[in-house]
C-alpha cells in the first residue's frame, strides 16, 4: 500500500514539478532501462549514475523503474527470443566473439539472451517513449494540470512526508 | 525594438549529485570488502552444486585478489549417487589465479594445492541434487540419462515362486505372438488381394486364347499363306511380352514372399519372447552359470560403470570439443534466467582453465600407519580446443594407482580412466532377491573405462580372499537363498569380473565369477527337474493361448505364398508351351523357304 502511495506521489510530484516535460520524459526513459532489463548488471549502474548526474527528473526515473519493472517480467520471453536470435545469428558471430574476448565486456553479461534482448528492446523503445512522454506531459500540464494542482487530493498527497523526500531530487 | 526574451540555459549536469554518488560508491566498495568472501563462498557453493549435481559446501573462503590467491578451508563435495556419503573432503585448497583474465570473465587457475583430501566419508544429510526428482539442469539431465542407461541391462533375478507353479495369471494381451500373428494374417490377406489384382491386370487369358486360335489356323495353313504366318509371328511377340509381364509380377511376388517369410520368422521369435515372458512370471531361476553370475552381481557391477559414465558425460557437456558458440542456462534470478552464450575464440584464453592441481591425501587416517597418497591433475578446461591438450589425471600410493585422460580436443571425444586399489575394505552389498549379503572384505578392485565417441568398453574386477556371507534378517529366507547359502557360504574367495562393451545406446554386459559354476551346479542338482517340468508347463500354456491365432496365420501365409508361386509357374508354363508350339509350327511350315 505504501509502495502504491509512493508511486502515486511520485507520479503527481513529477507531473507537477518545475522540470520541463523533456526532463521528466528523459527520467522515465532512463528508469525504464532499470525496469526492463535485469537489475544487477553493469549497464544499470551506468544508467543509475546518469539518472543522478544528468539534470533529468530523478522521480521520473524511479517512476519509470516502478512502471516498467512488471512489464519487464512480462516481456522476458520476448527478450529471451530477441537475445537468442541476435546472439546466435551467424552474421553477428564475429562481432559477439570479439566482444566476448575483450576486457570488461563479458562482465556486462551481454552474452545472456535476456540481458541483451531487454537492453536492445529498451534502447529501441527509448526514443518513441521519450517523444510520447514529452508530448503527453506537455498536454497534461496545458489541460488539466492546473485543476489537479488545486484539488484536495493533490494537496493531501503533497502534504505527506514522502513528498519531501522526493523534493530533494526534483530537477 | 526589442529582441526575443533570452531563455535560461538548461543545465545538463546535476553537479550536486556527485557527492551522494561518490558516497554510494564508497559504500559499495566497503560492502564489497566486507562481504566479498561471503559472496564468493556462496557463489562457489551454488555454482559447484549446479555443476556437479551434488551439494558443495565450503566452511571458509578468502579472496586475495591483489596477490591472485584463493584460499578455501573445509571443502566438502557430496556424492551425487549416495545419499549420506561425500565424494570428497579437503582440509585446505590454495589456488593461484591470474587476475587480468578476470576482467574478461575468464577464470584461469595456474595451480591448486589440495591438502588433507578424504574420500567416501559419511555425512549427516542427503547431499544429492541431480538425482532428486524435479531437479533441473545439466547435471540432472545427465544423471537421468545414465540412470536410464543402467536400467537397460536385463539383469536376471534369482528367485522362485512359492507354492504351486502356475501360469494362470498369464494375460494373453501381453503376449507378443498374438499381435504378430494378426499382423502376419493381415499381411497375407493384403498380399493375396494385391497379387490377384496383378494377375487379373496381366490379361494373360486373352493372349493365350488368341495365340491358341492362331496356332489352330497355322496347323491348317500353307507355307504361302503369308497373312497367317505374320499373324503367328505377332502372336509369338505377344506371348513374349506376356512372359515379361509374368516375370515382372514374379519379382514382386518374390519380394512379398520374402516379407511373409520374415513375418513367419518374426512369429517364431515372438513366441520365444512369450516363453521368456511367461518364464519371468513364474520366477524360475536360470540354471546356466553366466546367468547366475549376472543375477548375483549384476546390480553391483553396473553401478561403477554408471557412475564413471555420469562423470564422463558431465565432462563432455562442460568441456565440449570445437569452437562453435555454446548456449548454457543462465544464472538463476527472479527474472527469467535465459541462456548464456559463450563465444570461444582461437588463440584466446578459455573461460575456465586449471593448469595444474597437486593433491595429497591420506587413507586410513586414524590408523597407526596412515597411508599417504599423491595425485596430479592438469589441463582441466572448459574449452579443450583452445587449450589444445587433453586433461590428464594421475594418482598413486601404496596398493593404489589411478589415471585418466579426457581428450576433447578433436571432434570425437575420447575419455579413458583406469584405477586399481588394494587393501581397502570394500563395501558389502546385497544379493538381490535372496536375502543374502556379501561382504568382500579387504580386496582389490580394478576399473578400466574407455568411451570413444559413443562406443564404450569398460571392465570392473573385484578380487578378495576374505569374503564373508551373511543372511539378511529383514528378508524371509527363500529356497533359492538357502541353496546359495549352502553352496557359497563356505567359499571365502571371490573373483568377479564384469565387462560392458558396444555402442552406448545398446551395450552388452557380461559378468562372470568363480561362484557361478558352484551355484549353478547346486541349483541344477536340486531344482533341475522342477524347473524343466515348470518350463514344459508354461510352454504348453503359452501355446494354448497363442496357437489359435498363430497356426491359422502361419497356414494362411504359407498358402498365399504357395498359391501365388503355383499360379505364376502355371501361367509361365502355359505361355512357354504355346510359344514353343507356335514356333515349331512356324518352322515346319517355312522349312526350306527363304522368307522375305
Amino acid at each position: 500500500m505504501f509502495a502504491l502511495l509512493k508511486l502515486i506521489q511520485s507520479l503527481f510530484g513529477a507531473l507537477h514539478s518545475e522540470g520541463t516535460p523533456g526532463q521528466l520524459a528523459a527520467g522515465i526513459v532512463l528508469g525504464s532501462f532499470l525496469g526492463l532489463t535485469p537489475l544487477i548488471n553493469i549497464h544499470n549502474a551506468v544508467v543509475f549514475a546518469a539518472l543522478m548526474l544528468l539534470n533529468v527528473s530523478f522521480a521520473g526515473g524511479m517512476l519509470g523503474w516502478a512502471i516498467f519493472l512488471p512489464i519487464g517480467f512480462l516481456l522476458d520471453p520476448l527478450f529471451d527470443w530477441i537475445g537468442h536470435s541476435l546472439l546466435l545469428a551467424p552474421s553477428l558471430r564475429g562481432m559477439w566473439t570479439s566482444l566476448y574476448n575483450m576486457p570488461i565486456m563479458p562482465l556486462t553479461n551481454f552474452n545472456n539472451t535476456v540481458v541483451l534482448g531487454s537492453l536492445v528492446f529498451a534502447l529501441l523503445f527509448a526514443i518513441p517513449l521519450f517523444i510520447a512522454l514529452r508530448w503527453a506531459v506537455g498536454r497534461y500540464r496545458e489541460t488539466v494540470g492546473a485543476r489537479v494542482r488545486q484539488s484536495r487530493f493533490y494537496k493531501a498527497l503533497t502534504a505527506s512526508k514522502a513528498y519531501n523526500v522526493y523534493r530533494m531530487f526534483r530537477p | 525594438m526589442t529582441g526575443p526574451t533570452p531563455t535560461a540555459r538548461l543545465k545538463i549536469f546535476r553537479w550536486k549529485a556527485v557527492g551522494p554518488l561518490l558516497v554510494l560508491l564508497v559504500i559499495v566498495v566497503i560492502l564489497w570488502i566486507i562481504f566479498a568472501d561471503t559472496i564468493a563462498r556462496h557463489q562457489t557453493q551454488s555454482v559447484g552444486t549446479e555443476l556437479l549435481g551434488a551439494k558443495v559446501e565450503i566452511r571458509n573462503l578468502h579472496l586475495d585478489v591483489p596477490h591472485g590467491k584463493v584460499l578455501i578451508h573445509g571443502l566438502t563435495i557430496a556424492s551425487p549417487h549416495e545419499a549420506l556419503r561425500n565424494l570428497l573432503q579437503a582440509d585446505e585448497l590454495v589456488a593461484d589465479i591470474d587476475v587480468v583474465p578476470l576482467t574478461e570473465k575468464k577464470f584461469i587457475v595456474n595451480r591448486i594445492a589440495a591438502n588433507g583430501l578424504r574420500f567416501g566419508t559419511t555425512r549427516e544429510t542427503d547431499g544429492r541434487v541431480a538425482a532428486k526428482e524435479g531437479s533441473d539442469g545439466i547435471a540432472a539431465r545427465v544423471m537421468a540419462e545414465t540412470q536410464d542407461w543402467a536400467k537397460q541391462f536385463q539383469v536376471p533375478i534369482l528367485q522362485l515362486a512359492t507354492g504351486k507353479l502356475s501360469v494362470d495369471s498369464l494375460d494373453p494381451r501381453r503376449l507378443s505372438s498374438i499381435p504378430a500373428a494378426e499382423a502376419l494374417a493381415a499381411r497375407a490377406d493384403s498380399s493375396q488381394r494385391a497379387w490377384k489384382g496383378a494377375f487379373d491386370s496381366l490379361r494373360i487369358g486373352p493372349t493365350i486364347d488368341s495365340a491358341s486360335a492362331t496356332l489352330e489356323k497355322l496347323k491348317h495353313a500353307r507355307a504361302t499363306d503369308l497373312a497367317t504366318l505374320n499373324e503367328a509371328r505377332q502372336a509369338i511377340e505377344r506371348l513374349k511380352r506376356a512372359q515379361n509381364r509374368v516375370t515382372t509380377l514374379e519379382r514382386g511376388v518374390k519380394t512379398g514372399v520374402a516379407g511373409l517369410q520374415s513375418g513367419l520368422a518374426g512369429l517364431d521369435s515372438a513366441k520365444r519372447r512369450d516363453y521368456a515372458f511367461a518364464r519371468s512370471l513364474l520366477k524360475l531361476p536360470s540354471l546356466e552359470a553366466p546367468q547366475i553370475g549376472a543375477a548375483l552381481f549384476g546390480q553391483t557391477a553396473i553401478k561403477p560403470f554408471e557412475r564413471v559414465l555420469y562423470w564422463a558425460q558431465l565432462a563432455r557437456r562442460y568441456m565440449p570439443p570445437g569452437l562453435l558458440p555454446r548456449a548454457a542456462p543462465g544464472p538463476q534470478r527472479l527474472r527469467r534466467a535465459g541462456e548464456d552464450v559463450r563465444f570461444p575464440k582461437e588463440r584466446a584464453l578459455p573461460a575456465f582453465l586449471l593448469r595444474t592441481a597437486e593433491l595429497s591425501f591420506l587413507l586410513k587416517p586414524n590408523s597407526n600407519q596412515p597411508q599417504r597418497y599423491a595425485g596430479r591433475l592438469s589441463g582441466l578446461t572448459s574449452d579443450p580446443a583452445l587449450y589444445g591438450r587433453p586433461t590428464v589425471a594421475e594418482a598413486s600410493g601404496p596398493q593404489f594407482s589411478a589415471g585418466g585422460m579426457m581428450n576433447h580436443v578433436r571432434s570425437i571425444p575420447v575419455d579413458t580412466a583406469g584405477a586399481s586399489i588394494g587393501g581397502i575394505p570394500l563395501p558389502a552389498f546385497d544379493v538381490p532377491g535372496v536375502g543374502l549379503r556379501l561382504d568382500p572384505g579387504a580386496g582389490t578392485t580394478q576399473l578400466a573405462f574407455n568411451l570413444n565417441g559413443d562406443t564404450i568398453h569398460a571392465r570392473f574386477a573385484l578380487r578378495s580372499s576374505n569374503v564373508t556371507w551373511a543372511r539378511d534378517s529383514a528378508v524371509t529366507s527363500s529356497t533359492i537363498g538357502n541353496l546359495i547359502w549352502q553352496a557359497a557360504s563356505g567359499i571365502t574367495n571371490l573373483d568377479l569380473e564384469a565387462r560392458v562393451s558396444g555402442a552406448l545406446h545398446n551395450p552388452g554386459l557380461a559378468i562372470r565369477s568363480n561362484l557361478d559354476q558352484v551355484i549353478a551346479s547346486r541349483l541344477k542338482a536340486v531344482l533341475g527337474e522342477q524347473v524343466a517340468a515348470a518350463e514344459k508347463q508354461l510352454r504348453a500354456r503359452v501355446d494354448s493361448l497363442v496357437d489359435d491365432k498363430v497356426a491359422p496365420a502361419r497356414a494362411k501365409a504359407t498358402e498365399v505364398q504357395t498359391q501365388a508361386q503355383a499360379q505364376i509357374a502355371q501361367q509361365r508354363a502355359r505361355i512357354d508351351e504355346l510359344q514353343k508350339q507356335l514356333e515349331q509350327q512356324l518352322r515346319n511350315l517355312t522349312r526350306g523357304i527363304r522368307l522375305p
